[in-house]
């Protein structure tokens, strides 16, 4: 097995090196273990079977790397009864009762789950329920308890929202926090550790450990996921780290430290997701740190790099691709939008703080950063994931469970406030949450070191939900024949590196190129278009941006404004429904980036459009026959994000 | 005298009165005969050997000298905070006691063994948890409707003609139209298939001869011409392929079922009266009412 692994890492590091276009490739590497053929390790010519000898992904996985459960605190808070291991079998496709008492069950099943509570108060609110009397010695403790056992949903989630704003703000009550090193604490996670490893089922179903590091500075969002690749022998030996001094630390350098504490004593591994940019209130993305004030120096970009190899780039909370006052000319920027304050409205959000919130301005920052540091911080792959705290990683349109226990299906849900601030006259309500999203990653098979290992290597994508199928790959000779080649992947990954993959000095006279596809979600809608964003840096330091369409359904034709005409509306509000009678199962295309510089940085990503259909508000309108205030948002155009292709020019 | 007799000062003295004469009694007992401690040599060694475990080198003679008078100190104590009475009505002493018990029923439900009757007995009850999926292997070529438009039937009948003729030795790698998927499948799950191509699909794939060009069978893609090259039925396996998952799903509800009826054995013992007060009943009242 490890011979197998070995040799397949060979093979990709051969075909990284191959991509990278070395003008003379050298035949005979000399190594410690004496000279290497290379034309004998690896045969020029492949085998006559073309499914032989395949070593690169063939399909992707489809997962949630970031669900809350009951052990959540806020979660608990808000009514969530549901644990791990009712997450996980509600994941593999069981069907369970959700903390409301409606039976739910999911379209079909996930490939992979990541449980990912907070580690601040982990399992509180499990022992809070059930009175623990230190707990209710408290009075703060004593009153919320109160309010929730009331037996009336309003003070149930007044409640809550006390309990996650007290916590943001710093004001949470000292006796009351669940930090490691108290035996609530440790046998929580013990808890969480042993459902993981009983749910985990190789080459069917991979449960990842997992946690969420809740790092908020007055109510600014900084939270990051942290995945296991390893098994409970080695995660148990350490407890989470937490945001709260002492023991834990708001700062995510403080994290990272952990993490490579972790990594040491244990031989284990570990990778950082970031979420909600958009609820950060410009600290996510940073280039002048708000810790400090200060520019972020070296040991800062270096750290980034290292562990925070993802970013979360869509969930419940609001789409975190871009912003339309950051990408006015991008039709599809305006998407899923939550930019009134940070996490808790505690604080107004600023124009100016936008740029350092958003995927595709944190990559346009990189660059700079990059060409400051010689290492790009936001150099990461794009997740899409539900944080739903519900136990239940519902983010399909018409299955929606809601962000919280107390948001599930019911007449009312689109119209009760999500959070309130009125003293600055905030208000997010309940219908703008997202049914959003799913990560898939391109993974050799369904276990947990091979999905940690894609995603580490950035090959994987976020959908708002659907599953569709989504390939991008970066090359310099890519031709328009090998859009027709009927296994696209292999010509892909045999002229190029896929997404997250990195490109450098281009050859003579090449521009880049790229072979995009994309297949509908199976039970979904059709596609609109594929999209390639790019961003660079040009030769007096400015960064720009620019999307092309690359790939369109039917056979429209650009505009004199250069947009493709859209593709239409199928969708029957009412009746909750929509027809595949336009867009295209599947895109396929070769793009020759038509304005390369080969001396400039750049990125490159794919973005897939689904035709428009039926929001989660249409379904619930139709489903308890109700009508939605003017403004709610009835129809979604779901789509994909690729993780980007970096380009760097020789220095 | 009636509000006397009511009064909580009242019963602030009583109860005081009777926790110093219990008190008294306590320590006049241990002052007139001394009550014997004895740490056997036995405990000494654990101590040894746990100090042992944590700091890798046996204790020096102060450290055990040290554990010894640690440990005389921590007895002498909790029998005098037992003979108070200081460990009723605390909360981590009850819980602590409540997991002991809890802990007993589970041992002893983990103590049997079952035998491979009782598991096939379980099997047989719960069949369908245990159920081994049916599985596929095939090839497929795709016709995608939008490239095909008007003519993804005729395409169809044509090439399910071609490809019927030249029967199983055809290279069809490059008919049809290109997809992202792959074109051959392995001994794929009927859910894998579903998740891959949609139920529909799957279902079709159960009803295709084997052997031979199928089609066209519709997916949510688009239609497909499908070669189904084996076929294994879905089953109940035998206790021996899945021997440890039963015993796991055993053991799991024997123990539940045995802790239940412990409990309700015990509380058969009890007469149990719950005196709920007045607002907590108005409240459940309002919230059914609501």
């Amino acid at each position: 097995m490890a011979a197998i692994i070995l040799k397949t890492k060979l093979l990709l590091l051969a075909l990284a090196v191959a991509s990278l276009a070395l003008p003379a490739f050298a035949q005979e590497i000399n190594t410690d273990t004496g000279i290497i053929d290379a034309t004998k390790v690896f045969p020029a010519k492949p085998p006559y079977s073309p499914y032989a000898a395949r070593n690169s992904p063939a399909r992707p996985f489809f997962g949630d790397t970031h669900l809350h459960t009951s052990l959540s605190f806020d979660a608990g808070a808000a009514g969530c009864r549901l644990g791990p291991k009712e997450a996980y079998r509600f994941a593999k496709g069981e069907q369970v009762t959700a903390s409301s008492g409606q039976p739910v069950k999911l379209s079909r099943p996930l490939d992979f789950l990541v449980v990912a509570d907070h580690s601040d108060n982990m399992g509180f609110f499990t022992d809070f329920l059930a009175g623990k009397p230190e707990l209710l010695a408290d009075p703060t403790g004593r009153k919320w308890y109160d309010m929730i056992q009331s037996g009336k949903p309003d003070q149930a989630q007044q409640a809550a929202l006390e309990i996650v704003f007290g916590f943001s703000q710093g004001k949470f009550p000292k006796a009351l926090i669940y930090a490691p090193g108290t035996p609530g604490f440790r046998s929580t996670w013990r808890e969480i550790v042993k459902s993981a490893d009983e749910a985990n089922e190789p080459g069917r179903f991979t449960a990842f450990i997992g946690y969420e590091w809740t790092s908020l500075v007055a109510g600014n969002n900084l939270h990051r996921n942290v995945i296991y690749r390893d098994d409970g022998s080695k995660a148990s030996l350490v407890e989470p780290y937490t945001a709260t001094p002492p023991q834990g630390s708001p700062n995510p350098r403080d994290l990272w430290k952990w993490m490579a504490a972790y990594e040491e004593k244990t031989g284990g591994e570990l990778l950082a997701i970031a979420h909600n940019g958009n609820l950060g209130n410009g600290t996510m993305f940073p280039i002048i740190e708000s810790f400090t004030g200060k520019r972020v120096d070296r040991e800062y970009v270096v750290a980034r790099e290292k562990w925070e190899r993802l970013y979360e780039a869509t969930q419940m909370k609001g789409d975190g691709e871009t912003h339309p006052f950051l990408s006015p000319n991008d039709e599809f920027a305006n998407f899923e939008k939550w930019d009134k304050g940070n996490l808790d409205l505690s604080e107004k959000k600023k124009l100016e703080m936008l740029e350092f919130e958003y995927v595709r301005s944190a990559y346009k920052n990189g660059l700079k950063l990059e060409k400051e540091f010689g290492v790009n911080p936001y150099k990461f792959g794009l997740v899409g994931s539900t944080d739903a705290h519900t136990g239940l990683a519902t983010a399909d349109e018409d299955n929606y469970f809601g962000k919280v226990s107390s948001s599930e299906p019911s007449p009312k849900r689109a119209e009760h406030p999500f959070m309130t601030n009125p003293k600055l006259g905030l208000k997010i309500m309940g219908w703008e949450t997202s049914a959003s999203g799913y990560a898939a990653v391109w993974a050799n098979e369904n276990t947990r070191e091979s999905i940690f290992d894609a995603m580490k290597r950035k090959e994987i994508y976020a959908t708002t939900g659907p599953r569709m199928v989504v390939r991008f790959f970066g090359g310099f000779d890519f031709e328009v024949a090998d859009a027709n080649n009927r296994m696209p992947a292999k010509i892909g990954y045999t002229k190029g590196v896929p997404m997250g993959g990195d490109l450098r000095d281009a050859p003579q006279g090449k521009a880049l190129t790229f072979l995009v596809a994309a297949l509908k979600d199976p039970m979904g809608a059709n596609l609109d278009r594929y999209q390639i964003v790019k961003g660079w840096l040009d030769a007096k330091g400015d960064t720009h941006e620019k999307v092309y369409d690359v790939a369109w359904s039917g056979d429209r034709k650009a505009g004199a404004d250069g947009k493709l005409p859209s593709v239409g509306n199928t969708v029957d509000v009412p009746n909750a429904t929509w027809s595949n009678t336009i867009g295209a199962p599947e895109l396929i295309a070769v793009w020759k980036d038509p304005d390369f510089d080969p001396s400039l940085r750049a990125f490159y990503y794919g973005r897939v459009i689904e035709i428009p259909t039926p929001r989660w508000t249409a379904y619930d309108a139709k489903y308890f026959g109700i009508k939605m205030p003017k403004e709610v948002q009835m129809t979604v155009t779901e789509r994909a994000y690729t993780s980007a292709i970096w380009y760097t020019p020789a220095q | 005298m009636k509000r006397i007799l009511r009064e909580p000062l009242l019963h602030f003295f009583l109860l005081g009165a009777a926790i110093f004469s219990a008190y008294r009694l306590v320590s006049k007992r241990s002052s007139d005969e001394p009550v014997r401690i004895v740490i056997s040599a036995g405990q000494v060694a654990v101590m040894a050997e746990s100090f042992a475990g944590t700091w890798r080198r046996p204790p020096t003679r102060a450290e055990i000298e040290g554990l010894i008078r640690d440990r005389v100190q921590e007895e002498v104590y909790c029998r005098e905070a037992m003979a108070l009475g200081l460990d009723k009505d605390d909360t981590i002493i009850r819980r602590r006691l409540r997991q002991k018990m809890e802990f007993l029923t589970d041992d002893i439900a983990a103590l049997a063994e079952p035998t491979d009757d009782e598991l096939s007995a379980y099997l047989k009850a719960h069949a369908d948890a245990f159920r081994v999926q049916r599985q596929f292997t095939f090839s497929h070529v795709y016709l995608n409707p939008e490239r095909r438009g008007e003519n993804l039937g005729r395409d169809t009948e044509q090439l399910l003609a071609q490809l019927q003729q030249s029967g199983a030795q055809v290279d069809f790698s490059e008919r049809g139209d290109p997809f992202l998927l792959e074109h051959k499948f392995q001994s794929v799950l009927a859910s894998e298939a579903a998740k891959l191509f949609g139920e529909k699909f799957a279902a079709k794939l159960g009803e295709l001869s084997p052997g031979q060009w199928n089609g066209p069978v519709e997916s949510g893609y688009g239609v497909h011409l499908v070669w189904v090259s084996e076929r294994t039925e879905g089953r109940v396996p035998a206790l021996a392929e899945v021997r440890d998952t039963v015993r796991r799903e055993w053991a799991n509800t024997r123990r539940l079922e045995s802790n239940e009826r412990f409990y309700h054995e015990l509380l058969k013992r009890y007469v149990v009266t719950i005196e709920r007060p007045k607002p907590m009943e108005k409240r459940i009242a309002d919230a059914k009412i609501k």
